[in-house]
């Protein structure tokens, strides 16, 4: 066995523990004072005493949210075995409250292994879920609810939150609700009725920042004590990591990369990226790889757009810019081949293609998503009139032209010139 | 795994790249392009058909195999095919089988979902489809755009011309020979190019090279093509009355539809019009020409098709007794259908295409003509070469690279004014 093998069983243990969530989140399971201790806090206690209660998970996407929740069911799970059961509910899914029910049905059903028919109306399922956590309640056993994407739910008539957490009220129940969601502001959205059932306990998860991250990497990236690995391969793939982590360089790339999204998920994806370029040959991840995933992380569309297009497309857009400069106020592409016509008057250039060429170059740039309609009102008119827009900016625009490989010199006159 | 986004230019190689890769390592995929699948239940049912192999055959009526509207129904039911598929897969260990656990979703042109009619939920819930499906299968989702290359339509009739003073294709060439054969194939470059996008009808290419060219000022070759569809005459006297009707305002169908052919105006004396206003005027019709054709109602429409075959002496029906020159002005009753016949014809094509806004108590629609200049001087010189004593030509006035057509009949005159 060569020093092939090793390194691709490493880059597929770490990899395979990136893609896995609750293997990321545990480590913030370890902290003390985690919103993942306060959770476990809220639902254990409300196992324990039978009680109600209903908390609201806040934050922005990718922070971990779910991820924590799911690690809080799990340990109470193995704590409490027969006193918890969950029913998961999505509102991109459920939020028609017929679909809610339906699928509340099916879940408890399938747990406690009953009959669950296709066919009950909703008359039927409202009775059966009041029916479920009454008798849930004698047994001295919680229905914890998982509702993602709470603000889903909200929308309408909240007719399923109301009678969920109507149905908290009465005294022989015993359920949690927990609502996950990204928008900080969910509670607002309540119903005043549904408001005043719901106890407003809030636990905001905000994105972590710089320096947690480093020992979150260390967290993944470190390699475990595994059969596969031999160990010395092992020890210096752990000590050249360490010296990286530690290094300035690796900190100048995480805060570039924080400046724009500092979530837990794309610094995931940020370290999926790294790791895929990493060399097989040399055996260790290298500053280089972090390097070179941070273009494919952050990526440039329009300036890629731009890379693609052909060079009678770019006088298109060059010409529209010097439309929009003289401040001409109705740009069609009437008025595009006006300009572009008065090109070789004063230059001399053999880039002059007929009109339906560039009717067509034109029709490519609108679906490549540089140019497009100014309104969606003239669907009875056909391209040539319809007036368009600039979807890139100037600098966009003199940048693509720089990088572009073979630009014709022409290209930058014009745009330099004002008239 | 994480979910993979593949985006780029138009025919690049995204689909083939990642069906090629896909059955090369022979993992099983499930393919479905949104092209196809404009809506969310046949998107739906086809990704269930192909995990559940159900092909839709006569027997079973061309249905599929489960019936799935809503989005929690997929979900569910997505699952439990994907797990039955899954223990299939591992059971089934024999060569022919797949490899792999895996199952990787492909969603080809994904960005047909924004305009499909439920976009505000589909695109979310695609987005999310890993999250969603919280069981123990994984699969991947791969986005890709896809286009039809265009350029080898006009690259290969190019190659056919280079190649043609080469007897023998299979001979090994030269620099020198290489570069005598591009100066041979330069003329027919440029020409060429300009019909970069189009799309061959029937008649061979080769044809249109072989044509005679018409040499302009400029010294650039232009293939005039006569048309290459069958259009009746009565057609194209509406076609181009309605190109007239919507290039002039109607102010003007008096003084140029008059039936002494207009020759009066000419006769008048020309006052001296200023410097000023007839920039004004011109600005004033470059607009015009700028923001496109205008609607006109049907009367006009009518009307105009009757003054210009009554100058001209031809009737607009009885195609057949054409030979006699008969001047039949009695036979207008018989006429009428036939137009409006040709009429909706024409609004199919579409060469006319009614104006949406238009109140239906207004009195009858307002039509607007969508065809080019080039396509209706075709059509006028395609009834030139009839064999009618009527001689319709279109005068043109060049206006700073503008144009305005005028309507010019003249029955006696023979000279013809060429473009």
């Amino acid at each position: 066995m060569g020093v092939e093998n090793p390194a691709e069983v490493a880059k597929f243990i770490i990899r395979s523990r990136i893609a896995d969530p609750l293997f990321v989140y545990s480590y913030f399971s370890q902290l003390p004072d985690s919103n993942y201790s306060k959770l476990k806090y809220i639902i254990s206690s409300s196992v324990t005493e039978a009680c109600n209660n209903s908390v609201l998970l806040l934050g922005p996407r990718g922070c971990g949210k779910t991820a924590v929740l799911e690690l809080v069911l799990e340990d109470l799970l193995k704590e409490h075995p027969d006193m918890i059961s969950v029913v998961k509910l999505n509102g991109l899914l459920h939020s028609d409250n017929n679909c809610a029910l339906k699928e509340i049905a099916r879940q408890v059903c399938m747990e406690h292994q009953l009959q669950f028919s296709k066919m009950a109306s909703f008359d039927e399922n409202s009775k059966f879920l009041l029916s479920i956590l009454r008798e849930c309640g004698l047994a001295h056993k919680t229905i914890v609810f998982v509702l993602e994407e709470f603000d889903l739910f909200t929308e309408g008539k909240q007719r399923l939150l109301y009678s969920l957490l109507d149905a908290m009220q009465s005294v022989s129940s015993q359920a949690v609700v927990v609502g996950v969601s990204c928008r900080l502001d969910a509670d607002q959205l309540l119903e005043k009725r549904v408001r005043s059932r719901f106890s407003h306990r809030k636990l905001l998860f905000l994105s972590s920042p710089g320096e947690d991250f480093q020992r979150l990497a260390e967290h993944i990236l470190l390699l475990p004590m595994d059969s596969r690995l031999p160990n010395d391969f092992r020890a210096s793939f752990n000590e050249k990591l360490l010296n990286i982590l530690a290094g300035e360089e690796f900190k100048g790339v995480v805060d570039q990369l924080c400046y724009s999204d500092s979530t837990v998920s794309h610094l995931l994806r940020f370290l999926f990226c790294a790791v895929c370029h990493m060399d097989l040959s040399s055996g260790s991840l290298s500053i280089q790889n972090f390097k070179s995933a941070l273009p494919s992380i952050q990526r440039q569309p329009k300036q890629e757009a731009l890379k693609d297009c052909s060079v009678l497309q770019l006088y298109l857009l060059v010409c529209m810019k010097r439309l929009e400069v003289k401040e001409v106020e109705l740009c069609n592409f009437n008025s595009i081949m006006k300009e572009y016509k008065s090109i070789p008057d004063s230059f001399q250039t053999c880039d002059n293609f007929a009109r339906n060429v560039c009717l067509r170059a034109f029709e490519h740039l609108l679906q490549r998503g540089l140019v497009s309609f100014q309104d969606n009102r003239g669907q009875g008119q056909s391209t040539e009139f319809r007036p368009v827009k600039l979807l890139i900016s100037w600098h966009e625009l003199q940048q693509g032209l720089q990088s572009f490989p073979s630009c014709p010199v022409l290209l930058h006159k014009l745009m330099a010139r004002e008239g | 795994m994480i979910p993979l986004f593949v985006y780029g230019g138009a025919s690049t190689g995204k689909t083939s790249t990642v069906l090629y890769m896909l059955r090369h390592l022979k993992r099983p995929f499930i393919y479905c392009s949104c092209v196809s699948c404009y809506s969310p239940s046949i998107l739906f049912e086809s990704i269930l058909n192909q995990i559940l192999l159900h092909r839709k055959n006569e027997s079973g009526g061309y249905l599929s195999a489960k019936r799935c509207e809503r989005p929690s129904d997929f979900v569910n039911l997505l699952g439990e095919a994907l797990t039955a598929l899954i223990d299939s897969l591992n059971g089934n260990m024999g060569k022919s089988s797949p490899n792999g656990r895996m199952v990787y979703l492909v969603f080809d042109r994904l960005e047909l979902v924004r305009e499909c009619d439920k976009s505000d939920s589909i695109i979310p819930l695609l987005f999310n489809l890993y999250t969603l499906l919280s069981c123990s299968v994984l699969s991947q989702f791969y986005r890709i755009t896809r286009r039809v290359d265009e350029l080898s339509t006009a690259f290969s009739p190019l190659f056919k011309k280079y190649c043609e003073p080469l007897g023998d294709l299979v001979a090994v060439s030269n620099e020198d020979m290489e570069r005598k054969l591009y100066r041979h194939l330069q003329p027919f470059i440029s020409s060429s190019q300009n019909e970069t996008f189009t799309i061959s009808s029937q008649p061979l290419l080769k044809d249109r090279n072989l044509r005679k060219c018409v040499f302009k000022k400029s010294g650039v070759c232009e293939t005039l093509d006569e048309i290459d569809f069958h259009m009746s005459t009565s057609a194209k006297y509406l076609l181009i009355s309605a190109f007239l009707a919507s290039r002039n305002p109607a102010t003007l169908d008096a003084s140029l539809f008059d039936s002494t052919g207009g020759t009066d105006n000419r006769k008048k004396k020309k006052r001296k019009v200023s410097e000023k206003s007839v920039d004004q005027k011109e600005a004033k019709e470059q607009e015009i020409l700028m923001k496109g054709p205008g609607t006109f109602p049907l009367e006009r429409l009518l009307a105009i098709p009757q003054c210009i075959a009554s100058v001209g002496g031809y009737s607009l029906d009885n195609e057949e007794l054409q030979n006699d020159g008969l001047r039949s002005d009695g036979s207008d009753s018989g006429s009428m259908s036939d137009i409006l016949l040709q009429l909706s014809s024409l609004c199919r094509v579409p060469i006319l295409l009614p104006k949406v806004e238009s109140c239906p108590l207004e009195g009858s629609t307002r039509y607007r003509s969508i065809v080019s200049e080039d396509i209706v001087l075709k059509v006028a010189r395609s009834l030139n070469s009839d064999d009618s004593e009527f001689d319709f030509t279109l005068k043109s006035l060049g206006l700073n690279g503008g144009l305005t057509f005028v309507c010019c009949c003249n029955p006696f005159a023979l000279k013809k004014v060429k473009l």
